[in-house]
């Protein structure tokens, strides 16, 4: 029998005790796994949301953090709209109808219009046009793929795109009609857009969007701004209108009567320029300026996560490690309190020929075996707990969150960890059965 | 005598009381036991009978004097060493047979296995177990046996490690005058199969009776009369 053998053997002979002992350490386990696994999560849903493709944000003035929070992360309220005129100083002359550049056409590279406020059955509904998703890119930079069907065209009014969580929580196809509602689930139901595409998934906010071409968007009641006087459409966009069902497009909304909700911009360098600069001198123009404001993402989230989110990952932490360390101290505990029967066995043992050393590693060994028991309980029980809140974190994150979901760097440290922790917490019974009195347990 | 596997030559124990007394437990010229001897040990209470079994089986090491097993000085040897002799050379049987409770009788046995040099031989084991009529129990634990059976597992584990001498403290002590003899009987012949030298500490004088060497501690250990143990 080895000492191993001896060990497991103690163990199942304070089978209560010992059940205990794991059920509480894994207890511990599970919830810094759980901790950790979640914490690694909302961090990623944030940091997913830089580098789409765009550096700058645009939209009323405001607050630049919920401008972030509800253009790219579609959270939040939207501040206001911005005019179209605005939106359209930051085109070049070939997409104007007056054919001059805009005033911040120069700085910008891609100019992509939002707008909000329209939801279809508990996802945000977003306006917007093919430059989305022709032009965006996916956070590492990759163009945007599509897992079944394709892009709307700007000349499909009624033209929609979804969001891989959209599509399969709602069970939408290509080809599938579906009814935005206005402002809320329960507001008055739009006419009814087609899908063209689902996206492939993303795990990032965009996973949980709606995407409908502006142009039909514009058409619905209630989304054109009320303004005295005609104004003619785009041409560039009424020369290509084409329906999805091969029927005639609508007439296009009046500019006039049109707002849009944010930009999503990526800036260009100009000559002689490094391109941080000029988005720092385009963003202090539109800054100074009345009809909106820019906002960095990057810069956004970085102090979102500073301020909110660093702090509370620490703050979980640091009770995360205290739940283990209450774990580990219920492990001396448990080995403390089973000392007076231990003793007379070590005494036992130690009169057979045991070595001092021989019952030390048994009680240590015993203190490992919990601690793995327990460690690896902890671990899956941590998971399973993910993956049970996992639809839950993928609703409202966009990310998506599995029984899989690992944050892999802390959690291969976790049970090595716990097993230091485990030897430390054993150690002063260990001491007491290495100095056990084999004398005096014998004549008692 | 035959070559002796148990020597002692001039061995002294003392200890100190609380209040700062010293007070001598063993003071002995000359014990022998010879290979394959059977002897029995008798001493009243406080004769020093336990301290002696503790000080051969190396659980205490004397003041002075050798204590020589197998060969081995032991009073000379480390702590982990007189470990190794103890687990190697002796078997141990005691009066409260001190089986491991959360252990099976097999795994009993094995564990004395062990801590010995040999490697843990669970068919010997099981033929020890057989041998003294456990055939059938190799899987109960203390709880599940009879204080009867607890001391055949008691006696096989003490053989286990094919020791030179097994050291038997009270062996009769616990257990009702119906099963002493039989407690006596297996003993003997256990150790008398096995070629071991048998030492039994006993008060009882009908037990001592039955061995071929009778001695009496008070007879050779000095410190005896008016101590205790």
């Amino acid at each position: 029998m080895t000492l191993l053998g001896i060990a497991w053997r103690n163990i199942r002979q304070r089978l209560l005790t010992s059940l205990l002992t794991a059920l509480s350490l894994a207890l511990g386990v599970a919830l810094v796994v759980a901790t950790l696994v979640t914490g690694g999560i909302v961090k990623q849903a944030f940091e997913s949301g830089s580098g789409l493709g765009y550096n700058m944000i645009v939209g009323a003035k405001g607050s630049p953090l919920q401008l972030v929070l509800n253009s790219v992360y579609l959270i939040s309220k939207p501040i206001e709209n911005i005019s179209w005129d605005f939106y359209q100083q930051f085109l070049p002359a070939a997409e104007r109808p007056d054919g001059v550049d805009g005033t911040f056409a120069a700085s910008t590279k891609t100019a992509v219009p939002i707008c909000m406020g329209d939801y279809y059955r508990g996802f945000r509904v977003i306006g917007t046009n093919a430059a989305y998703f022709d032009r965006l890119t996916v956070g590492n930079g990759q163009p945007f793929a599509f897992a079944a069907g394709r892009n709307f065209r700007d000349a499909e009014f009624f033209g929609g795109v979804l969001g891989a969580t959209v599509a399969a929580k709602l069970g939408l196809r290509v080809g599938d009609p579906f009814a935005p509602t206005h402002g809320a689930d329960d507001g008055k139901v739009h006419d009814p857009f087609t899908v063209t595409g689902i996206l492939a998934r993303t795990d990032t906010p965009v996973d949980r969007g709606v995407f409908v071409n502006m142009e039909g968007f514009y058409l619905q009641d209630g989304h054109a701004k009320p303004v005295e006087g005609d104004d003619e459409p785009s041409a560039a966009v009424i020369s290509a209108a084409a329906p999805v069902d091969g029927s005639t497009n609508p007439a296009p909304l009046p500019f006039a009567q049109r707002e849009v909700t944010a930009l999503l911009l990526d800036t260009a360098s100009l000559p002689g320029l490094p391109p941080e600069l000029t988005a720092m001198g385009l963003r202090t123009a539109i800054n100074e300026g009345r009809d909106g404001q820019a906002a960095l993402p990057i810069a956004e989230i970085r102090q979102l996560l500073d301020l909110f989110v660093r702090p509370l990952e620490l703050l979980l932490l640091l009770v995360t490690a205290l739940v283990v360390i209450v774990s580990a101290i219920g492990i001396l505990v448990s080995m403390v309190g089973s000392s007076l029967e231990r003793s007379r066995d070590v005494a036992i043992m130690r009169a057979l020929g045991a070595r001092r050393s021989h019952v030390l590693s048994v009680v240590l060994i015993e203190a490992v075996l919990l601690a793995v028991g327990g460690g690896l309980a902890g671990w899956m029980l941590g998971h399973l707990l993910v993956g049970a809140i996992g639809p839950l974190i993928t609703t409202n994150a966009g990310v998506s969150a599995s029984i899989f979901s690992a944050a892999p760097g802390a959690e291969l440290l976790l049970v090595p960890f716990l097993v230091v922790l485990a030897i430390l917490a054993a150690l002063l019974p260990a001491m007491a059965a290495y100095r056990t009195d084999v004398a005096k347990w014998l004549s008692s | 005598m035959a070559t002796p596997v148990l020597e002692l030559i001039g061995v002294r124990k003392s200890f100190t009381m609380p209040g700062g007394e010293q007070v001598n437990i063993l003071d002995i010229d000359s014990f022998q036991l010879a290979a394959g001897e059977h002897c029995a040990l008798e001493g009243r209470s406080g004769s020093g009978k336990s301290t002696l079994l503790n000080v051969i089986s190396g659980i205490m090491r004397p003041d002075v004097g050798r204590v020589i097993i197998d060969g081995s000085d032991i009073a000379r040897l480390d702590e982990a060493r007189r470990d190794r002799v103890r687990a190697d050379k002796l078997g141990l049987v005691f009066q409260q047979f001190n089986l491991l409770p959360g252990f099976t009788a097999l795994e009993n046995v094995l564990v004395a296995m062990s801590f010995g040099s040999g490697r843990p031989d669970r068919a010997r084991a099981t033929r020890l177990l057989d041998a003294v009529g456990l055939g059938h129990r190799l899987d109960h634990r203390p709880s599940e046996l009879s204080v009867g059976q607890q001391q055949r597992v008691a006696v096989a584990r003490a053989l286990a490690n094919r020791p030179r001498a097994v050291l038997a403290d009270e062996p009769t002590a616990s257990i009702d005058p119906a099963h002493q003899q039989q407690v006596i009987d297996l003993l003997r012949t256990s150790c008398t199969e096995q070629g071991v030298a048998l030492l039994v500490v006993t008060h009882a004088a009908d037990v001592a009776g039955q061995f071929p060497r009778r001695l009496r501690l008070e007879d050779f250990n000095r410190a005896a009369s008016g101590n205790r143990s």
